[in-house]
């Protein structure tokens, strides 16, 4: 088969562009440490939720020096904590969240970044994120979940280190 | 005189399908060279001019496209790393 010489310029082109993209998309998860949400979080009984060690008293535990989980149950049509408290982490710390849902699929998302995952009924969802300086972020549901899905929102205090009490953790 | 051929060295036209017609410099075809305008179906029928296989140079599809790629490059670069990997509290476990 004959290829045009053009036609060649531009294939070349196309499958550069095709390189690039695995290339970026490789160097974000080795060079940068981006990661992907994956089934580590395990699973739950979606139904007896209020008797886990740590669903049934959602909020945020401390794990390690400046590390700590945060346990948070999405339902119809709430972030338990989030929605009626704000959901409190102190600044400078490595947090993760762990997240499921009691009833159908929600979504939780931190407002305008990059931390997002799916709360699956029955799956626990595990992101961990730095947070930096004290700040406030809204926190929204983006799964489609029901009548009220539009109004299923939160928010999290990013609160200063001096202001930090044991209060602010269940454990 | 009246041997004289309708043609002369070639630069009037020659019947397609002539032997002369299969290299030669552009040949119109008489027939379909007329003074009335276009009409719908009377598009030259004969060769009018033979090229070779990369004597075609479609400079503007090949500018459109270099264009769109880098489009796509650079919009790729600026999601990527400015807005992606700029971004604020990205998952890392």
């Amino acid at each position: 088969m004959e290829i045009h010489r053009y036609e060649k310029i531009w294939l070349a082109g196309a499958l550069l562009l095709i390189v690039g993209f695995i290339a970026t998309v490789s160097y974000g998860a080795v060079g940068a440490g981006i990661a992907m949400v994956d089934d580590e979080g395990g699973q739950v009984d979606p139904a007896s939720l209020d008797d886990h060690p740590k669903f049934g008293e959602p909020g945020t535990y401390q794990a390690g020096e400046n590390e700590y989980d945060v346990y948070v149950v999405a339902r119809q049509f709430l972030f338990e904590p989030g929605t009626s408290e704000p959901i409190r982490v102190p600044a400078h710390s490595t947090v993760t969240f762990h997240v499921t849902s009691p009833d159908v699929i929600h979504g939780f998302e931190v407002v305008g970044t990059n931390a997002n995952t799916m709360a699956i009924p029955g799956q626990v969802a595990t992101i961990t994120v730095e947070f930096g300086e004290p700040t406030e972020y809204g926190l929204l549901c983006h799964e489609y979940c029901g009548s009220a899905h539009h109004a299923m929102e939160g928010k999290i205090e990013v609160v200063p280190q001096s202001e930090w009490n044991e209060s602010m953790v269940v454990n | 005189m009246s041997a004289e051929p309708d043609t002369e060295a070639g630069d009037v036209a020659t019947p397609s399908g002539d032997a002369a017609s299969e290299n030669g410099p552009p040949i119109p075809d008489p027939e379909s060279v007329d003074d009335e305008g276009y009409v719908i179906g009377s598009g030259r029928s004969g060769i009018v001019r033979r090229i070779g296989h990369d004597d075609f140079d479609p400079v503007g599809t090949l500018v459109l496209i270099a264009i769109y790629m880098v489009i796509v490059g650079a919009m790729w670069i600026f999601m990527y790393f400015v807005e992606f990997l700029g971004g604020d509290l990205t998952v890392i476990g």
